[in-house]
């Protein structure tokens, strides 16, 4: 049953599921998109979230019981089925097991569920796999929907797009850590994420990208719309490279040159939840054709 | 242009905030408490939303290399122009070479300094608000420091005779114990109902862990319905399929340490919310110290838009005395 | 020798520290002779430091909070007395 929620006098929040789906985000998201064309008057902010969303209103505009009316009736008009994503396929690399998160993920031993192993021994093994070589090729082999946006400015949630029993889940840290290098790549739940600037963090730590995904000086062509690249509704491809590589992206950025690999895409739901393996094996084809 | 001689302890520049991105993850940051931050920029008849400093905890000395209208708003940290105290909600004339400096704090925890003119800092994304957290905003996206200039600007609307003041009875006051609304909501489902019933039953301590990106309480442990936790959601009881966080929401990580999100909060995360603050009382819970208590009051949609009726209200009061006077 | 007390204050709420670090001595200790100027005790807030200094020369007769306490602001922190 879906929740509709008042977050104070200024926010809605409406709780699709209780648990992660691709369903339920592809919900979220066309429930949004449509409230976005309608245009109410009195519409500060438009989040959708993994398997929910929020509204922020001026309730001098618009009466929060009001929007919740229109809310629900949206959920019962917009359907996932007739619902086209237009958004872009983008390669992220990404260096597993790197100096500077392994750097980071040693300090906080002692607030981790296992402190004799790295974050990403004790995933593999948490999830079946024999080791962190198989994790990171379950990471790599499938790409990842962008399924919302936030905590800090332009940090990408990102949920797997295969069946639920091939979904990797760990557990968040015991106590979050004060500190996690900037660019790093996390798991938690069930949701992959870059964190986009330094900061205190719970997710297990894999990895870090070797490009930003958060740009406050707009000098790469990527962000020169916006300070963060990530969008709701793309989709990331997470490819694991090597240190050779790694620096080689590090130098293009620093001059000005690095550019995403993307391609621009549009798609319908049903063809991701029908068959995963073929919509990625497409997207995957493209992106690299 | 204002020298920093001395910074404070955390003294920002702020307007009413960056609004419209919350969806990619930019909080609003801001003045945290709005009606004193008004009522500073009416003072001196700016733009609404022209960028003053917030002053927290301990005032700056600053020295005025222009000749400026001032106004001083807020907690009490008693003011001094060049060491004779100057009273606060107040239309002030400053020449340049003075010295505004601050006692020790009286009451309440933040003080809005408006100049005619706004403090002109550049726009980004709409504001000039500074969010530390990323670097954004405000003087370099960062607290002043000693040896900074602030250059005055043009946002004046009208004119305001020296001496006008904001009148008694718009003056909010301050106490050490204090009554917060919140409308129930969002996860609140994940409580038990004996700790949803102590969460309003007790007074809750103010941590060092205070400032714009929440405040942390200390009081008793909350407990969690149980439940085989949802796919996604991670393994605490406090977790949730990561959601998006209202401005005002209260977490509690772990059933310990309830967290008020405020200004500068992160916009989403998996801790499941219970309760909003009503908009009002943020201002309030913004002049709240560390080591004071909290008392949450749940209150319904209805009162929560009455209350920000009432505030309203209030600041029109305020721009229709001084229009009079 | 006649002597007065002189009330050291915090002008901030927050956690009281007599040492610069956790595996570092105290700053000074209690019957030690203190300068105006020196620092004796660190309060933190909002994950800032603020160096609480003597504010005249004399001997710091006690501290009247403990390690790790937290203050309210004007919170009277240690007595010197000034000869």
């Amino acid at each position: 049953m879906t929740r509709y929620e008042y977050g104070g006098d200024e926010f809605i929040f409406v709780e699709l599921s209780e648990s992660m789906s691709l369903e339920a985000n592809f919900q979220a998201m066309a429930i949004t998109k449509q409230l976005r064309e309608e245009k109410l008057p009195g519409i500060l902010d438009i989040c959708p979230s993994n398997a929910s969303y929020m509204v922020r209103f001026k309730p001098e505009d618009i009466h929060p019981d009001k929007l919740i009316s229109k809310l629900k009736e949206l959920e019962q008009s917009v359907s996932v089925d007739d619902f086209n994503i237009s958004s872009r396929v983008v390669d992220v690399p990404i260096l597993f097991d790197d100096p500077w998160t392994n750097e980071a993920l040693m300090r906080f031993r002692d607030r981790h569920q296992d402190p004799t192993s790295t974050d990403l021994e004790y995933a593999a093994r948490i999830n079946g796999f024999d080791s962190k070589e198989e994790l990171i090729k379950a990471i790599t082999d499938y790409p990842y929907l962008v399924s919302m946006i936030g905590f800090v400015p332009g940090l990408p949630w990102c949920y797997q797009m295969v069946p639920r029993e091939q979904q990797i889940e760990v557990p968040k840290y015991v106590r979050p850590r004060t500190y996690t290098p900037e660019r790093a790549f996390g798991f938690g739940g069930a949701f992959a994420v870059i964190y986009p600037v330094q900061g205190a963090g719970g997710y297990q730590l894999f990895g870090i990208a070797a490009a930003p995904i958060y740009q406050k000086e707009q000098r790469l062509y990527d962000f020169k719309d916006s300070i963060t690249f990530p969008r709701q509704g793309d989709i990331f491809r997470y490819r694991s490279i090597t240190m050779e590589e790694f620096q080689s992206i590090e130098k293009q950025v620093e001059d000005g040159t690095f550019r995403y690999l993307t391609r621009d895409i549009t798609f319908k739901p049903q063809e991701v939840l029908e068959n995963p393996k073929a919509f990625s094996d497409e997207v995957l084809g493209g992106l690299y054709a | 242009m204002i020298k920093v001689i001395q910074p404070g302890l955390q003294t920002t520049v702020q307007d009413h905030g960056r609004i419209g991105y919350y969806e990619v993850g930019m909080p609003p940051s801001g003045a945290m408490d709005k009606y004193s931050y008004t009522a500073a920029n009416i003072l001196v008849g700016n733009d609404e939303n022209a960028a003053a400093l917030e002053i927290t905890y301990m005032g700056p000395v600053l020295e005025f290399h222009q000749d400026a209208v001032i106004a001083l708003t807020g907690g009490e940290i008693p003011p001094k122009v060049n060491g004779q105290p100057v009273p606060m909600w107040e239309t002030l004339a400053v020449k340049a070479g003075d010295q505004l400096s601050f006692d020790f704090v009286k009451q309440g925890a933040r003080v809005y300094l408006a100049v005619a003119g706004g403090i002109d800092v550049p726009l980004i994304m709409d504001s000039r608000s500074t969010y530390t957290l990323c670097g954004i905003g405000g003087l370099d996206g960062r607290p002043l420091q000693a040896g900074d200039e602030l250059k005055i600007g043009y946002e004046v609307k009208h004119q305001v005779k020296i001496g006008t003041r904001i009148q008694d009875e718009l003056i909010p006051t301050f106490s050490k114990t204090n009554e917060i609304r919140v409308v129930v909501g969002l996860c609140s489902y994940r409580l038990t109902e004996e700790s949803k019933e102590r969460f309003f039953s007790i007074d809750w301590t103010v941590t060092p862990e205070a400032n714009r990106v929440g405040y942390r309480f200390k009081g008793e442990r909350l407990n969690f319905v149980e439940r085989e936790q949802p796919f996604g959601a991670g393994s605490n009881p406090s977790n949730v399929v990561d959601l998006g966080y209202p401005i005002g929401s209260i977490q509690v990580p772990d059933g310990v340490e309830p967290i008020a999100l405020l200004n500068d909060a992160v916009t989403g995360g998996g801790y499941a919310t219970i309760c909003t603050i009503i908009s009002t009382d943020l201002n309030k819970m913004a002049q709240i110290k560390t080591n004071e208590k909290v008392r949450f009051v749940a209150v319904s949609i209805e009162e929560a838009l009455q209350a920000r009726k009432e505030y309203k209200d209030k600041v029109a009061q305020m721009k229709q005395q001084l229009q009079l006077s | 020798m006649p002597s007065t007390k002189s009330q050291v204050l915090s002008p901030i709420p927050g956690v009281f520290y007599r040492k610069p670090a956790p595996d570092k001595e105290v700053f000074i200790k209690e019957g030690d002779a203190v300068k105006s100027g020196d620092v004796i005790g660190l309060v933190e807030v909002m994950k800032n430091f603020y160096e609480i200094k003597a504010e005249t020369d004399g001997v710091l007769e006690s501290f009247l909070v403990n390690e790790e306490d937290i203050l309210d602001a004007g919170q009277e922190i240690a007595v010197i007395s000034v000869q």
